[in-house]
């Protein structure tokens, strides 16, 4: 009958998916999006050496816990800061007790070449010509925590509150500026110093004791299949992230110390 | 619940169903009874929103409608700001995302009425337009009605479009949808219960009623 051989079509297809998805065995990361510039090379170079395949998934830290709380299958969770992996740790998720700290991340101010708040320095922030001010959600991003803080302690909060745009993670804040439809955007050095956002636009780094350090922690899940290599995958990107500037720099680009480049 | 959000997405949502009835009507009209050849490739199009990803428009307003293309600075200078992270965006994106949720209830219950009706009424002397809004509409009224809960409630549900063009911004932007996001995210899973309990009320009702009134009127016919 033709439908029955239909339906069993469909059942061994979707059988042979679902198989295909359990047997996969690529080490899965959950990173933080400030991350998305720098990883892909980290991940490439660690794959080369180690011969075994990364699979990424980013998201705001926030978002990310929450799927990794729910089940989600990663073995490595990167996050924009600490408390977010304590509190898988405390969930009893990780494999340690405390997260292994492999950055300290930077809040820059980021505006297109072409936008009207050109030349960019710190007191933009004041600057009418910005409409509209791109931050990361404060509630599950650090680094909009960060943007919130910072403008709290140079007291613009009230001046700038009705400008501010939320976006999902700090990516998609980087992108909201990148694309236009923000005049600047308060992002993560990482984002900033990296291509495109490098090429397209200038940056102003933020007073560090503006907003409390974002101190960046990594935890290896319990359900990793080989802890081992997701220990070493956290290693590697501690290395490369963890350097004096407290974020990975473009050999191209100017030192985030220069205010403007 | 967040009753700021809750307002909005009324608002959203009530506003697009008015643009949509208001577009949907002649488009179905023109769909069912034009002559030109290029209908169903109209039709088609009217369709698009139903089987493309919600990310595919939420980049072309945000990018291709962005502040750097011709299109994006126009529509800048006639609103007065972008597109993106303002109600009007919303509402631009919500029109093309429920657009097949009111032209294809249109369409189908114009075409389920019989088309001796209309030449009747034609040789009695009715002209077209006549003949739409007292025969052909009358006649109809469920799909009309259908089209218009569909698109309210599908306006309601709308949530990745939102989510890569609003910005959230509260009373502006922040709809149920991304506020139960936010909740979820938050943690605050008792509060995107509730929020999720209300909506899945609001999504019965609107579809009873369409289901109701669909057998109430095939009784009656």
């Amino acid at each position: 009958m033709p439908v029955a051989r239909a339906v069993s079509v469909i059942l061994l297809l979707g059988g042979y998916a679902l198989a295909g998805a359990q047997t996969d065995a690529a080490l899965h990361v959950a990173a933080a999006a400030d991350l998305q510039p720098i990883l892909p090379a980290i991940a490439a170079d660690f794959e080369q050496h180690n011969h075994v395949r990364i699979a990424i998934t980013y998201g705001a830290s926030g978002t990310l816990t929450t799927q990794t709380e729910n089940g989600a299958p990663f073995d490595v969770f990167i996050a924009a800061d600490m408390k977010y992996p304590e509190r898988i740790i405390s969930a009893g998720l990780a494999d340690s007790a405390r997260p292994v700290l492999y950055a300290r991340g930077v809040l820059v101010l980021w505006a297109r070449r072409d936008s009207p708040v050109q030349p960019l320095s710190l007191g933009s922030l004041r600057d009418e010509k910005v409409k509209r001010l791109a931050i990361a959600n404060p509630q599950t991003a650090p680094y909009g925590r960060a943007a919130l803080a910072m403008l709290e302690s140079m007291g613009l909060t009230s001046q700038v509150k009705d400008k501010l745009v939320t976006a999902e993670n700090v990516a998609q804040a980087a992108q909201f500026a990148e694309s236009g439809n923000a005049d600047a955007g308060l992002i993560s050095l990482n984002s900033a110093a990296n291509p495109p956002l490098l090429h397209e636009g200038t940056y102003v780094v933020m007073p560090p004791a503006s907003y409390p350090p974002i101190e960046q922690g990594a935890v290896v899940l319990r359900r990793a299949h080989d802890a081992k290599i997701a220990h070493a995958f956290v290693e590697a990107v501690a290395k490369v992230t963890l350097q004096p500037s407290g974020a990975v720099i473009q050999p191209n680009a100017q030192p985030a110390a220069a205010a403007q480049h | 619940m967040d009753t700021t959000a809750l307002l909005l997405t009324l608002r959203l949502a009530a506003t697009t169903t008015v643009f949509l009835l208001v577009i949907s009507l002649p488009l179905a009209r023109w769909i069912v009874f034009g002559r030109s050849r290029l209908r169903p490739m109209v039709e088609a199009i009217a369709a698009l929103p139903l089987v493309l990803p919600p990310t595919v428009l939420g980049f072309y307003l945000l990018v291709g409608m962005g502040p750097r293309t011709g299109i994006g600075r126009f529509l800048t200078h006639l609103l007065g700001h972008p597109l993106a992270f303002s109600f009007s965006g919303l509402v631009v994106g919500s029109i093309i995302y429920s657009l097949p949720f009111a032209v294809q209830p249109i369409v189908a219950g114009l075409r389920a009425v019989d088309p001796r009706l209309a030449e009747s009424a034609a040789v009695l002397g009715a002209n077209e337009g006549k003949i739409f809004s007292h025969i052909l509409l009358p006649l109809a009224s469920s799909s009309v009605l259908a089209a218009a809960v569909l698109t309210f409630a599908h306006t309601v549900g709308e949530f990745g479009v939102v989510l890569m063009i609003g910005g959230n911004i509260p009373g502006v932007t922040r709809t149920l949808s991304i506020s139960i996001f936010d909740q979820v995210q938050n943690f605050e899973y008792a509060a995107a219960n509730r929020t999720a309990l209300f909506l899945i009320g609001i999504a019965v009702c609107a579809l009873t009623l369409v289901y109701w009134r669909r057998n109430a009127a095939v009784t009656v016919g």
